[in-house]
This record gives C-alpha cells, sequence and structure tokens, in this order.
C-alpha cells in the first residue's frame, strides 16, 4: 500500500478512537466507532489474499451490526431523557442493548465468535492492532456507562467470557487464535469487576495490551504464526526463548509476575463486595487460560520440540526491527513490586 | 387522514426498506429506495424542515442514488433478481411485511400496552403545531448552527467522508 495513504489509514483508526474516548455526545461516539471501523479494514487486509478478504468481512459485519444496535440505544436512551450527553445511560432497556453491542464489540460471550477467525485470517501486525487498540474504545464506553450497568448480564458474560476464553484456547495450535482466545478471556476479567471498580478495569486493560503487545512481537520477531514453528526459535535467537516463557507466563496471571497484578486486584474487589463464588470460579477457570500457555512454553524454551533434522535450522530472514520490545518485556513481567502505587488511583 | 399522515408515510418507509432489504437485485433496490428517499422526504416536511426535504431529494436521490443507479446498470446481470423470482427473497419480503402489519395493528389499539415501547394508540404519531416558534425557522436555525457551534461534526464527518473514499479504493485496488 502507499506509505501516504497507509499513514492517512492508520491515523484515521487513532483519531476514531481518540473521538470515541473524548466526546461527551452520542452521536459524536457513534461516529467515532464507524470512522475507526472503516478505516481499519483496509489495514486488516494489508495482504491480497482469499483469508483475509473473508476475515475483514466477518469482522465488518459483526461490527456494524454492532454499531447498529449502540445507536438504538442511543436512540431508546434520548426518547427517554431526552438528551444526548454521555452520562449514565436512564432507561433499563437502553442500558441493556448497549451492553450488548459493546460486548460484540469487545468480542464477549455470547459475541465472541468473530474473535478467533478474523484474528486468524489477517497478518500478525494487523491482529496485534485488532486485539489491542480496538479494545480501547468499547471498554472506556464500558468504563463511563458503567453505573448504570445491568449487573446479571454483565457477569454472566464476563464469566462465561472467561470460560470460552479458556476451554476454546485449548485445542489451538495456531498462535493467533490463541491469542484470540487469550483476549476473549482476559475481556471477561475486566468486564467482571467493571460494576464494582472501574478503574481496576482500567488496570486490567493496560497490563493486557502491554503483555499482548510484548506476545505478538516476539511472535512477529521469530516469525512463528504456528506452535512448530514457534518451537524453533530456540536455532534462532535463543533469548526469545526465555522471553517467550516469562511473557507467557505473566499472561497465565503468576504471582512474581506483573500479569498477577489484575487478577489479585479483581478478586480482592470481588471479595470486598461479597461475592466469594464468583472469584473462586474465574481464579479456577484462568487456569486453563495458563495450561495453554504453559503448553507453549513447553514447547518452546523447556523443551526442543521433536522434528526431523532439516528443520532444525529455521531460515534466518534479516532481523526485523521490533519497536520498544525490551521496555515491553520489562514492563509485562517486573511491574508487580509496584502495586502499592495503585493508590494514586483514588 | 392528514393528522396521522406521518404515521402512514412511517409505514410506507418501512415497507420500502423491508423491500430492498430482502435483497433483489440491486436496481430493484435502489427503485425502492427512491421511494423511501421521497418518503423520507414527506416525513422530514411534516415537521416543517422543508429544506432538509429539499435536500434529500437534491443530494441524496439526486446526487447519490443516480451515480449508484449508473454504477448498478453497469455491473448488473441479465436477469436481476425481482422479489418474486426467488422463494427467499419472497418469503424475507412477506416476514417484513408480516412483522410490520403486526406492529401497525398494536399501534392502533389505543389502550396503553407496553412490551418494549409504549405506544398510546396513533396519538403520538400526530403532530402538535404549537406555533409557538413562529418568527424563525426551527431546522434553517439547525442548519446554521451546525457549520458555526458544531463546526468539530463538520470536520469529523467531512473527514470520514475522505478517508471513505480511500478505503474503497484502497480495498478494491486488488495487489
Amino acid at each position: 500500500m502507499n506509505p501516504l495513504i497507509f499513514t492517512t489509514i492508520l491515523m484515521t483508526v487513532l483519531l476514531g478512537t481518540m473521538i470515541v474516548m473524548m466526546s461527551s455526545h452520542w452521536l459524536m461516539i457513534w461516529i467515532g466507532f464507524e470512522m475507526n471501523l472503516l478505516a481499519i479494514i483496509p489495514i486488516l487486509m494489508k495482504k491480497y489474499n482469499p483469508r483475509t478478504m473473508e476475515a475483514s468481512t466477518k469482522y465488518f459485519l459483526t461490527q456494524a451490526t454492532a454499531s447498529m444496535l449502540l445507536m438504538m440505544a442511543i436512540i431508546i436512551n434520548l426518547m427517554h431523557s431526552g438528551q444526548w450527553t454521555i452520562t449514565k445511560v436512564f432507561n433499563p432497556t437502553a442500558s441493556i442493548i448497549m451492553t450488548s453491542a459493546l460486548a460484540m464489540k469487545l468480542g464477549l460471550t455470547p459475541f465472541h465468535f468473530w474473535v478467533p477467525e478474523v484474528t486468524q485470517g489477517i497478518s500478525l501486525t494487523s491482529g496485534l492492532i485488532l486485539l489491542t487498540w480496538q479494545k480501547l474504545a468499547p471498554m472506556s464506553i464500558l468504563y463511563q456507562i458503567s453505573p448504570s450497568i445491568n449487573l446479571n448480564i454483565l457477569l454472566t458474560m464476563a464469566v462465561l467470557s472467561i470460560l470460552v476464553g479458556g476451554w476454546g484456547g485449548l485445542n489451538q495450535t495456531q498462535l493467533r487464535k490463541i491469542m484470540a482466545y487469550s483476549s476473549i478471556a482476559h475481556m471477561g476479567w475486566m468486564t467482571a469487576v467493571l460494576a464494582y471498580n472501574p478503574t481496576l478495569t482500567m488496570l486490567n486493560m493496560l497490563i493486557y495490551i502491554m503483555m499482548t503487545l510484548t506476545m505478538f512481537m516476539l511472535f512477529i520477531h521469530s516469525s512463528s504464526t504456528t506452535t512448530l514453528s514457534l518451537s524453533h526459535t530456540w536455532n534462532k535467537t535463543p533469548l526469545t526463548t526465555t522471553l517467550i516463557l516469562i511473557t507467557l507466563l505473566s499472561m497465565g496471571g503468576l504471582p512474581p509476575l506483573s500479569g498477577f497484578m489484575p487478577k489479585w486486584m479483581i478478586i480482592q474487589e470481588l471479595t470486598k463486595n461479597n461475592s466469594i463464588i464468583l472469584p473462586t470460579l474465574m481464579a479456577i477457570m484462568a487456569l486453563l487460560n495458563l495450561y495453554f500457555y504453559m503448553r507453549l512454553t513447553y514447547s518452546t524454551s523447556l523443551t526442543m520440540f521433536p522434528s526431523t533434522n532439516n528443520m532444525k535450522m529455521k531460515w534466518q530472514f534479516e532481523t526485523k526491527r521490533i519497536t520498544f520490545l525490551p521496555p515491553l518485556i520489562v514492563m509485562s513481567s517486573l511491574l508487580l513490586p509496584l502495586t502499592p502505587m495503585l493508590s494514586i488511583l483514588d | 387522514m392528514m393528522t396521522y399522515i406521518v404515521f402512514i408515510l412511517s409505514v410506507i418507509f418501512v415497507v420500502s426498506f423491508v423491500g430492498f432489504s430482502s435483497k433483489p437485485s440491486p436496481i430493484y433496490g435502489g427503485l425502492v429506495l427512491i421511494v423511501s428517499g421521497g418518503v423520507g422526504c414527506g416525513i422530514i416536511m411534516n415537521f416543517g424542515g422543508s429544506f432538509l426535504g429539499l435536500m434529500v431529494f437534491l443530494i441524496y436521490l439526486g446526487g447519490m442514488l443516480v451515480v449508484f443507479g449508473y454504477t448498478t446498470a453497469m455491473a448488473t446481470e441479465q436477469y436481476p433478481e425481482v422479489w418474486v423470482s426467488n422463494t427467499t427473497v419472497m418469503g424475507v419480503f412477506l416476514l417484513g411485511l408480516l412483522m410490520e402489519v403486526m406492529l401497525v395493528l398494536y399501534v392502533l389499539k389505543s389502550e396503553e400496552v407496553g412490551v418494549v415501547f409504549k405506544f398510546s394508540g396513533v396519538g403520538d404519531w400526530a403532530i402538535y403545531d404549537t406555533g409557538d416558534s413562529g418568527v424563525f425557522s426551527e431546522e434553517i436555525m439547525g442548519v446554521a448552527a451546525l457549520y458555526s457551534y458544531g463546526a468539530w461534526v463538520v470536520i469529523v464527518t467531512g473527514w470520514s467522508l475522505f478517508v471513505g473514499v480511500l478505503v474503497i479504493l484502497e480495498v478494491t485496488r486488488g495487489d
């Protein structure tokens, strides 16, 4: 793609999300979502083959449906409250429809079916943008309407997402699908605490984005999209095997690493609000996630995956320059001691 | 009948939307879009927005739909699909019609029945002219406000249209 056009379209994706996050008028928010959707389609279709076309079409259809539902919720809200400012949503019907629309945009269960298929069909860099940047806009709207969201629907969707994200990722060997299911599960964690303490949603989003960025950049660095291909990184850059190990365990939420911080805070916040069964279930289901991360680390860093002799040499392409990889790795693994800093968020 | 003209026009509006949503060939979709554009213009004019109604006809029907019609005529097939040629299309069209008829009957029941929305009979749809805003026309002031207080909206929508063209060119360009 012509670099100038590509830059313009990428900037429009950024502009769309910025408009969603900055606006106080519901119509502008809807316009921001549409601008974001329109501009990300050619980015998803950067390589022209039938898989990317199909993935972009699926993404467009689901997101457009979600935008239509959002518009209907906005109009119902207008009908019952008579104003367009984004505060809490005054009508329960509008609130439920809006929550469903934003859940469709995020990829929460029961609207999660597009996430693995779309992520698998596009290139790694496009998948990176899809799973990190595109989550910011809907999450910011959920944050703003969080006082009025129906708790039953939200918690059901969250718990089911963690379940689906855990179980769905178990049978996958394609790395992009694994990251997609991991995204579904993390979205579930984020929305579970939304009604209790939305700040923790933002914290979880921040740490999730850092970890997902790191993982995708490590995949891009070793040009691997399958588990088999990832298991040959010991041959190309042995250091990245250790980094993959650390980052994957951090994504699984293991204690000395920074991925533990959001889970810990979320469980603490939920138990402070007298719900015990829910965080227990969530923590147990996070083990499913941990299992397939462990399987990846097992084949990548802990063992030399069995392969024939001529496959042991990985073809060395010119090393891609990965922006910011060292700071990202540090941030996605060593942030846990900084947890007391969260008190500034009050 | 004139009191309930907005209701009647809205029914025709929804029926024509059903007509093109049931996906006949684009040429017939364009035909139905003309009808819905005209009826939409009628609805807007009943609320006092004569300028916006004129814009619908000129810009939407006379600009965008004409271009759409020409491009569809270039890309059309020998036997385009009508509503009655394909069982699926006719089925969807009849289903949409049925749902609209049920909604109309529901609105026409004069007691207040609440399913998701509360319609209290057709009275909801009649326009009550309070006669207050006789000094200036509201919708012209709205258009003026768009270009003064709403400059940000103009910038954003203008940019979206520009990027829309870029995106369409990129997507259809191929390799």
